[in-house]
């Protein structure tokens, strides 16, 4: 993640105080923007610097934020109505950054859809989901359980194919990845689109430099792996 | 020396786990409304009435079969005492209260009687006895001594014995038992206006009707105007007498509106309350189901996405706008507070496998209706809803299975959009089961035909589908990316993920192959 990319958080609460905990973790600074005095005092004792107390409701005052492209925008407002307007102003003001909403019902993610929302994230979908796995699918869950807990040494990596790597015009069924002990979950074929596509889609793929793969495997393997991929033509053995 | 026999066969009665046993399984069939196989024994009953009734019925007019009077008269009313006799023995234990007077004879150095406990027990035994369905049981039993004709009125009591069967009627007795003091004021006032009716029109016309000649005629002739029936048999004849009978007549209409109107209400309050105890009584018919404790964003969506249609489950909500929601959706829903120690209990946590998950938006509720469930049935599967992690630790003390945190799940997949974005797709579709790419499992036990097989004859990418791996029975650990070589058995689990059309496939091919 590069070192000059922002965050703009918008609301601050108890979920949100999570993922700005979070962010500060990750070198990517973070901006929070409020508009009640209280939620200020609360970010600031909790030890934020860049707060902003604006009306949310005033395109000048969201304007003058001045977010680039390459920023992300977080609408974590409590007040789903608020959440969906902010949303909507925000994309018509910077309709280039991506914009990441957290929605707690069908009817909000819908509405935030519309209203330009690159990515949304509905609390409840995710947990019902969850709930029918433990319920019907105990692997399943005990495999998420791993993949999802920091303390686990499984997960999903994605790396991007470097230039003159050996991956370079090799179609996927002629690699085979368990040999490397990591599974292909899929990847972003450059020179189909920029989507994402798994990997059991059914269509015939192409490794070219640039392309994102996710893979799934133990950490060390997924690193090993990662460093493999910059091998050139003829060095991969 | 007779006494010591006592004791000892006191003691003897409860040590013996068979006598236990088999006390609890007469108890189990005619008292535990909550027992399977009572329903079977409430049947057997309630065609054994109609039978003994037609059979009494029929006898009014047709000369009967030998055997079917044998049928009626020995074997219908000695299964009749039979119960009766289950019934008085079931309601308490006799050995109990004489181990115990004993014990604390012995601990008090005092002497001990028989009399003390036996009384004590023939006193509460007695207190049934006297109850109005143990009266009728009783008098359920009398219809069977033929020489007395008269006996056989009786066999009304037949037909009220339905009562103990049948739970409609039942409740319908049940409710208007709420009303006991409405309806006995409009009784005392109806005695009242009849008798007062009667005897005017006997003052007035028992010189001048010749229909009317005793009190009773009066007031006989009172009691069918008032009702508005009118047979016709007695009517006034003079005009002080018609006086009497419009007034009685408009007396009668607003009586019987005042009984309807208490009738309805008494229904009306109770309705609720009514389809809430059937609903709870079809759901413990079944040998496993699901409770649903909060009906907001993760049930519903849980409702709408994921339930399985052959899952029987019922949702409790205190909320009573929530409820009516619930009703409009059609689910199965209780407005009780999940919390109440009474609500869960009317469940069979005894007979049946319970799954309860824990979903209200209050972590303190939930904490509580978990420590609850848990205090019922150690059996009880829960699945919890838990804000933050400090909670969902408080969840699994307090004995919850599963812990889900609604907000870390989605603040994770915030991160990982802003970290991995696009490793996010991979997650979301995951994480919210999206047809597009979905993580699937499936036991080998349920598909044979996939056991003993090696991983590569399997061909997943046939398929499709994508192996992650498969848990081993035998070992006891999920096998990761395990190789093409492999042989699966029948204890081991698959998981694999593909889209949703693909999985249905590779099932359908594999439960095709299995049935042939």
């Amino acid at each position: 993640m590069s070192n000059h990319q922002k965050a703009f958080m918008f609301g601050y609460s108890k979920n949100s105080a999570f993922v700005a905990q979070e962010l500060q973790k990750e070198r990517l600074h973070l901006s929070i923007i409020l508009s009640e005095r209280a939620s200020y005092e609360e970010a600031k004792a909790d030890g934020y610097v860049d707060i902003s107390l604006i009306d949310m409701t005033d395109d000048e005052a969201l304007e003058q934020l001045a977010i680039q492209e390459d920023d992300h925008i977080i609408c974590m407002m409590e007040d789903n109505h608020l959440n969906v307007f902010l949303t909507l102003s925000l994309h018509a003001l910077f309709p280039h950054t991506t914009i990441l909403a957290l929605s707690d019902s069908p009817h909000t993610t819908q509405k935030l859809q519309m209203a330009g929302a690159s990515k949304i994230i509905d609390l409840y979908q995710v947990s019902a989901n969850r709930l029918h796995n433990i319920l019907n699918k105990p692997v399943t869950t005990k495999l998420i359980e791993r993949l999802f807990s920091p303390e686990e040494d499984f997960s999903f990596k994605e790396m991007v194919i470097p230039k003159d790597s050996f991956l370079d015009k090799v179609m996927v069924d002629d690699f085979d990845f368990s040999q490397h002990k990591i599974i292909l979950v899929g990847m972003i074929d450059l020179r189909l689109s920029e989507e994402f596509v798994f990997i059991t889609s059914g269509l015939e793929h192409r490794f070219d430099s640039g392309d994102t793969i996710v893979c799934i495997g133990y950490n060390d393997d997924l690193e090993a792996f990662e460093k493999y991929i910059t091998r050139v033509k003829g060095d991969e053995k | 020396m007779i006494k010591n026999w006592i004791i000892k066969f006191a003691f003897f009665l409860h040590e013996s786990k068979r006598y236990k046993n088999i006390k609890q399984l007469f108890s189990d069939f005619l008292q535990n409304s909550d027992f399977a196989y009572k329903k079977y024994f409430d049947s057997f009953m309630i065609l054994l009435i109609l039978i003994s009734i037609g059979i009494l019925v029929y006898e009014v007019k047709y000369p009967v079969s030998v055997w079917i009077e044998f049928f009626d008269i020995y074997l219908v009313t000695f299964i009749f005492l039979v119960e009766y006799i289950g019934r008085v023995w079931v309601y308490n234990d006799w050995h109990t209260q004489v181990i115990h007077e004993y014990n604390k004879a012995e601990f008090l150095n005092t002497p001990f009687s028989l009399w003390s406990p036996t009384k004590k027990v023939l006193k509460v035994k007695l207190s049934y006895l006297v109850t109005p369905s143990a009266i009728i049981d009783l008098l359920a039993i009398l219809p069977a001594y033929r020489p007395l004709r008269v006996l056989r009125i009786f066999v009304l009591f037949r037909v009220f014995k339905l009562l103990r069967y049948t739970k409609s009627i039942h409740q319908f007795v049940e409710v208007l038992a709420t009303k006991r003091f409405e309806l006995f004021t409009l009784l005392l006032l109806l005695l009242f206006i009849v008798v007062t009716a009667g005897i005017a029109i006997y003052v007035l016309e028992q010189k001048d009707n010749p229909n009317i000649n005793t009190l009773f005629d009066a007031i006989y002739w009172a009691l069918i105007t008032m009702s508005t029936v009118g047979y016709g048999d007695i009517s006034p004849v003079t005009v002080e007498g018609r006086v009497v009978s419009m007034l009685i007549i408009i007396s009668g209409i607003a009586m019987i509106s005042f009984v309807t109107s208490i009738i309805v209400s008494a229904f009306s309050e109770k309705l609720d309350e009514l389809k809430e105890h059937r609903v709870i009584e079809d759901m413990n018919k079944h040998k496993a189901f699901m409770i649903i404790c909060g009906y907001g964003q993760m049930t519903r969506i849980f409702l709408r996405e994921h339930l399985p249609a052959h899952q029987k489950y019922v949702i409790i909500e205190e909320d009573k706008e929530r409820v009516e929601e619930a009703i409009k959706e059609g689910y199965n829903v209780i407005h009780e507070d999940a919390s109440r120690y009474g609500v869960l209990k009317r469940f069979n946590t005894e007979y049946t496998k319970i799954t309860l998950l824990v979903l209200t938006g209050s972590d303190i509720s939930n904490i509580y209706i978990i420590l609850n469930a848990k205090s019922l049935s150690d059996n009880i599967k829960i699945i919890a809803r838990a804000n933050n992690e400090q909670v969902a630790k408080k969840c699994k003390i307090a004995g919850a299975n599963h812990v889900i945190l609604p907000n870390m799940v989605a603040n994770k997949m915030l991160l990982t959009a802003i970290n991995q974005p696009v490793m996010y797709r991979a997650i979301y579709a995951i994480l919210t089961g999206q047809h597009l790419a979905q993580l699937d499992e499936m036991s080998v036990k349920d598909y044979p035909l996939l056991s003993g097989k090696k991983i590569e004859e399997i061909d997943f990418k046939k398929y499709k589908l994508l192996l992650i791996g498969f848990h081993s029975g035998k070992e006891q650990k999920f096998m990761f990316n395990p190789p093409a070589t492999c042989c699966v058995d029948e204890e081991d689990v698959l998981l694999f993920m593909g889209r949703e059309v693909s999985i249905e496939h590779f099932i359908s091919m594999y439960k095709g192959k299995k049935y042939v």
